[in-house]
């Protein structure tokens, strides 16, 4: 998914349908998934990638949250995406939030946050997503599904 | 009487599998005994710790006032993040990164206040199974707050 090219190489890296199950029983207020994605740097440079190249910055570009179960966004109040690493020097940052969801949306377009930095987290390509999804009741049966689709700008060196 | 041992020594097994299999998870996993839901000593809040990857995170789950003086839900207003300001301070995660060190301690992570937007240096010491010592400093860990938090305990089944 790269989309251009050139010294400290900027690309686009797109996840989609990137799926997070919370399970039941859910509680009024906010509720959380995880997910793991692994970034493979070869994949995304393509032909031009050499050995050393690392992720030095990253920026979330666009999020946006699908229902994936017949339960939509009922009593869903807002989303929140966070990424986190294993890395013991970098913090978790939260990247993006949808508060308060509209009434009969059927897709969540996230308003991201520029600042956040994301770089040092994607670093070792191996990334935690945690979507929060912020319950107006109790779910004591079943569990609540959504789908994740976003873009990072990552610099490549 | 062989029917006595018999039952006996099938406790005994069963028993000593249980412990096996509980050693096991707790040797995993020795800082997942930092995961529960927990209340500062001021009573306004409640957090729950889950762990993420190698690290915990502790989201606050209940506030005394979920509400501001308009009646909307509080949000982070005093995030230095201005994208950030309308994220629900319900839910917000104001403990991360937390790495557990053995000795009961989990250290390397951070405590945020929403009261003024600011982030501190945190380590915690596990008391007991039920009581946290948070410690929040700048810079050097001598000085600073430690905070006592208690266990939450969760009701099993949803009341009628």
């Amino acid at each position: 998914m790269a989309s251009c090219s050139g010294p400290g190489e900027i690309h686009e890296y797109t996840v989609n349908d990137l799926e997070f199950n919370l399970e039941g029983p859910l509680f009024a207020g906010p509720n959380s998934g995880q997910a793991e994605i692994e970034i493979d740097l070869a994949d995304v440079v393509g032909g031009t990638y050499e050995e050393g190249m690392r992720i030095s910055d990253a920026t979330l570009k666009a999020a946006s949250v699908v229902p994936n179960d017949s339960m939509g966004f009922a009593e869903v109040n807002a989303f929140v995406v966070s990424f986190a690493s294993d890395n013991e020097d970098v913090s978790m940052q939260e990247a993006a939030v949808k508060n308060p969801l509209e009434e009969g949306e059927t897709a969540a377009t996230l308003n991201v946050a520029p600042e956040a930095e994301l770089g040092e987290i994607m670093e070792d390509g191996k990334v935690y997503v945690i979507l929060d999804a912020d319950l107006a009741e109790d779910f004591w049966e079943g569990n609540r599904n959504f789908k994740l689709n976003f873009t990072l700008e990552l610099t490549i060196k | 009487m062989l029917r006595k041992l018999t039952f006996l020594a099938v406790s005994a097994v069963i028993a000593f599998g249980t412990l096996s299999f509980d050693l096991q998870q707790e040797s995993e996993n020795p800082g997942d005994r930092l995961v529960g839901i927990w209340e500062p000593s001021n009573g306004r809040s409640r957090i729950k710790v889950d762990r993420i990857g190698n690290k915990y995170y502790g989201r606050v789950v209940w506030l005394i006032e979920p509400n501001d003086a308009d009646g909307n839900p509080r949000t982070d207003i005093n995030n230095p993040n201005p994208d950030l300001r309308n994220v629900p301070l319900r839910g917000f995660r104001m403990c991360k990164d937390f790495v557990y060190q053995g000795d009961d301690t989990w250290s390397e992570g951070t405590l945020y206040d929403p009261n003024n937007g600011s982030t501190y240096s945190g380590t915690i010491k596990m008391r007991d199974d039920n009581t946290l010592d948070m410690r929040g400093y700048i810079g050097v860990e001598a000085i600073g707050r430690t905070d006592v938090w208690k266990r939450l305990k969760m009701p099993s089944k949803k009341k009628k």
